[in-house]
């Protein structure tokens, strides 16, 4: 394994932030902890970057322990939440600050912030400051600026959560090729199930600084190792089956007839989201949430008697 | 991944010690160390010393002074209280009115007012009561000139009236920073719910305003009590504790007499500070940040009574400074107006040294001092090592001691080994750049609130040591508060007296200290050279030196510099 978090403990007063956490990755492979606010995925990622000393545990890069190094000398690089630019620097100086300290010449330290300007798409913003860029290309620069060290491990600190909907779609995918290409390994923290589900190899849920589930983006979703797993990931019913036993069905997995169907309902609300319409079903005492595409041929309209399928 | 690029890898692969270990590292808590050391020997050690020396002196403990003091001299803290009392009062309503003014009105005096507020927080000490004798003495030009009377003018009335208008601009500023703070949307709510304008100002405005209020009240206070150069001026047989503890320790050098006064200035002090922190730290009600919406609009009568109280302050300054000026060339004041340049003829070479010696310790107090004040703002708000709550009350300590009593307490604090230091220009420096610490700290702790900690995480993670990130990323950040540091401990250096009146020796005076001694021997015309040599070279200094610093165009608009601006506070005036 490239990258190991061996038993990563923090308490801050009493509470425990991060309870024996173990995550392991491979070379060139995007993690993302995910998980709602206070889970303790950000205090995680501080450890591994070497800002906050964990409590007990290690982590362990290429077979080495760096638990112990200060974040100056350990060889990951972070983008933070709020990029952190330096606000009297311009462009090519944020970016070429952390070149300083490796001792190269001023015109390869230059060449180098420039390639990788280059690659975010800002080479023409060299000389300007930084306030003056939006909020977009201010994450580009603090992506370059984290870049161009060439760290073993990059981590990301909710990097796109100070931007608009439509932005953080584009910067996602960005960030994903760039990533891809440089085969550089990952550790993406966020809050957002939707981001997490799109850009990782592995997805690592917590809560309340436990581990909850590791898995592909796949697994995650349709085999939630647990009932917060599955509620905090994507939308979900829970349906009383056969007997004792309680389903778990996503809101696309189940279908309407007015025909036949396991379970009898009545329409109290839809939803038109765009591509598929979200209908709210009253069955027995709760509603229940069912995604149907748009483009089907049928349409309901509330108080409409329904049947449910899944 | 070709990890021969790789700088931090190869630094990784050479086996970099572990945490801390690294030199520059132990070189920043040795700093961290020797700082918060000198913090304790320079403020601390002196409170002590004179709290201890005015009950234990000649081998035995006594209260003797103190009970001398509450009953023979009891007039003297009555004396003290009511001058304080009643100019405090004073300065905070004049100054509301100026800042009101200025942070309401439409007027175009605005940017005048806030500048002539400026240039008054730079004059000299005894510049008010210089022109006061000028204008109103037995021969002043308006007493006894315009109006052909001949009237006593010292007594109590100056005393309180000159402090007044002194502190008054500060009151304006300190109340202003408050105003503009205040989110403008809540006048506009109250406007929306059917008040007029004046009822929002007094039922809104002004409450909000309660902190910046209080914390002017609270300063033009204890600048009152320990002001000595007034009443020792326009006083007349009128005696305050400050100018009793001046006389105690330079005419009749009676050390515990000084050392029990000096505690006594300290205790009104402590405790408006306790009610200032009780009242203020419970509010939560105003931001830092300006908001950009124009202000509430004045009905005209509330407009032009704020008008009428800036020109009148603004017109009485502008005379002040113009006698000065006019004294100065004035062949002999009060009876020979005629123009003449004997008194600029008269500064022989020992006031010029004297000048160079105040120019000196200016800008070696200014600059140490505003660097000292800003590592301890980082140390106490970010390191946050054990025991930074108490650093943090040792460098505001000095903010609340009146003047002379951190003139007299370094005098008995070091004239014994192994710190002897009266009589050396060390002690004057070191007085001043520690009198001046709270401001330089409290600046620089209100930029790093405001500066995400991620900045510097950041700079740490690409590689800077925990100096090169303070030097590379704090500093720079720093600017705006190391500006208002240097411009305040530089300008109090070469104005104050209160304390240094104490620790400088004959033979190696500063400007102030031999201004004051021109004015008590009835110079009037070399006091004014002097007063204007002053207000000139200060004002010059700190133009400069405000170029140079805020020259780089990238960060810090002016909106910015205007809004961290905190005025300078000096212990005297």
């Amino acid at each position: 394994m490239y990258l190991q978090l061996m038993g990563l403990s923090k308490s801050y007063n009493n509470t425990m932030a991060v309870e024996d956490l173990h995550l392991e990755l491979e070379k060139g492979e995007l993690l993302s902890i995910l998980g709602p606010s206070g889970c303790g995925k950000t205090t995680t990622l501080r450890m591994v970057g070497g800002f906050i000393p964990a409590d007990s545990g290690k982590v362990i890069l290429e077979g080495r322990d760096i638990s112990l190094i200060p974040p100056n000398l350990r060889p990951t690089a972070t983008v933070f939440q709020s990029y952190a630019l330096f606000p009297h620097m311009n462009v090519i100086q944020n970016v070429c600050y952390g070149l300083k300290f490796q001792k190269r010449g001023k015109k390869e330290m230059l060449a180098q912030g420039e390639e990788m300007l280059e690659m975010v798409g800002l080479k023409h913003y060299r000389n300007k400051p930084v306030n003056q860029l939006s909020g977009g290309e201010q994450q580009r620069v603090a992506l370059a600026r984290a870049m161009v060290m060439n760290p073993k491990v990059l981590l990301l600190d909710e990097p796109l959560s100070n931007l608009d909907a439509k932005l953080r779609q584009k910067m996602r995918k960005e960030i994903r090729d760039i990533q891809k290409e440089l085969g550089i390994t990952t550790v993406y923290v966020t809050h957002d199930q939707e981001e997490a589900l799109s850009i990782s190899d592995h997805i690592a849920v917590m809560n309340h600084g436990r581990l909850e589930q590791v898995g592909t983006p796949k697994t995650v979703y349709d085999s939630p190792a647990s009932r917060f797993v599955a509620e905090f990931i994507g939308r979900i019913n829970f349906l009383a089956g056969k007997g004792e036993q309680i389903s778990a069905v996503r809101p696309e997995r189940i279908t309407l007839s007015e025909v036949s169907g396991s379970l009898p309902g009545i329409i109290a609300q839809k939803q038109f989201t765009g591509a598929y319409t979200t209908y709210f079903v009253r069955v027995n005492d709760r509603t229940v949430e069912v995604d149907v595409p748009s483009l089907a041929d049928r349409e309901w309209n509330p108080d409409d008697a329904v049947y449910l399928s899944y | 991944m070709n990890s021969g690029r790789h700088g931090m890898g190869n630094k990784l692969k050479k086996g970099v010690p572990f945490k801390g270990t690294s030199f520059s590292d132990l070189l920043a808590g040795l700093i961290y160390v020797l700082i918060a050391a000198s913090v304790l020997v320079f403020i601390l050690w002196p409170s002590i010393a004179i709290m201890v020396k005015s009950v234990y002196y000649d081998g035995q403990f006594t209260l003797a002074e103190y009970i001398k003091l509450f009953t023979q001299n009891k007039q003297l803290l009555l004396n003290s209280i009511f001058v304080s009392v009643f100019s405090t009062v004073l300065a905070v309503v004049i100054g509301l009115f100026i800042a009101l003014f200025v942070s309401h009105s439409q007027n175009r005096g605005k940017r005048l007012t806030f500048a002539v507020l400026l240039l008054t927080m730079i004059s000299p000490p005894f510049v008010s009561a210089l022109s006061y004798i000028m204008l109103f003495g037995r021969r002043g030009i308006i007493t006894y000139h315009l109006l052909g009377l001949t009237i006593n003018p010292y007594g109590w009335h100056g005393v309180v009236i000159m402090q007044a208008l002194g502190h008054a601009s500060l009151a304006a500023l300190i109340i202003l920073g408050v105003l503009r703070g205040i989110d403008k949307s809540l006048e506009q709510a109250s406007l929306d719910l059917g008040a007029d304008s004046l009822r929002t100002l007094l039922k809104i405005t002004i409450p909000l305003a309660k902190p910046g209020i209080i914390a002017a009240a609270l300063i033009a206070f204890i600048q009152s009590l320990a002001d000595f150069g007034t009443p020792a001026i326009i006083g007349g047989n009128f005696s305050v504790l400050a100018t009793e503890a001046y006389m105690n320790v330079i005419g009749l050098y009676n050390l515990p007499r000084a050392a029990a006064m000096g505690t006594l200035l300290m205790i009104p002090a402590l405790l408006m500070f306790i009610i200032y922190r009780r009242t203020v730290e419970n509010s939560e009600y105003f931001s830092l940040r300006v908001s950009t919406e124009s202000p509430l609009k004045l009905s005209r009568g509330v407009n032009y009574s704020l008008a009428l109280v800036t020109a009148s302050f603004i017109l009485f300054q502008l005379i002040q400074y113009i006698t000065i000026l006019w004294g100065a060339f004035a062949k002999t004041w009060g009876v020979d107006f005629s123009f003449s340049l004997r008194h600029i003829q008269a500064v022989e070479a020992s006031r010029l040294a004297a000048f160079g010696r105040s120019l000196e310790y200016a800008l070696i107090a200014a600059l140490v001092g505003t660097l000292l004040g800003m590592i301890i703002a980082y140390m106490v708000a970010r390191k946050k090592f054990p025991g930074y709550r108490t650093l943090d009350f040792l460098v505001t300590l000095p903010y609340m001691i009146p003047g002379p009593f951190l003139g007299i307490a370094y005098v008995l604090a070091f004239h014994n080994k192994p710190l002897i230091l009266t009589g050396t220009a060390f002690i004057v420096v070191a007085n001043c750049i520690y009198r001046q610490l709270p401001i330089s700290t409290r600046a620089g702790t209100a930029v790093l609130t405001q500066l995400n900690p991620e900045t510097e995480y950041s700079a740490r993670d690409l590689g800077a040591s925990e100096i090169t990130a303070f030097k590379d990323i704090i500093l720079p950040s720093l600017k705006p508060a190391f500006l208002l540091g240097f411009v305040n401990t530089f300008t109090t250096t070469m104005t104050t007296i209160g304390a240094i009146i104490f620790l400088v020796v004959p033979g190696s005076e500063v400007a102030t200290v031999q201004m004051f001694n021109a004015i008590k021997t009835g110079q009037i015309g070399v006091s004014a050279v002097l007063a204007n040599m002053i207000i000139l070279v200060t004002l010059l200094i700190n133009l400069v030196f405000s170029y140079f610093i805020l020259r780089s165009p990238r960060y810090g608009g002016r909106e910015k510099r205007e809004e961290t601006y905190v005025p300078a506070i000096d212990g005297i005036k």
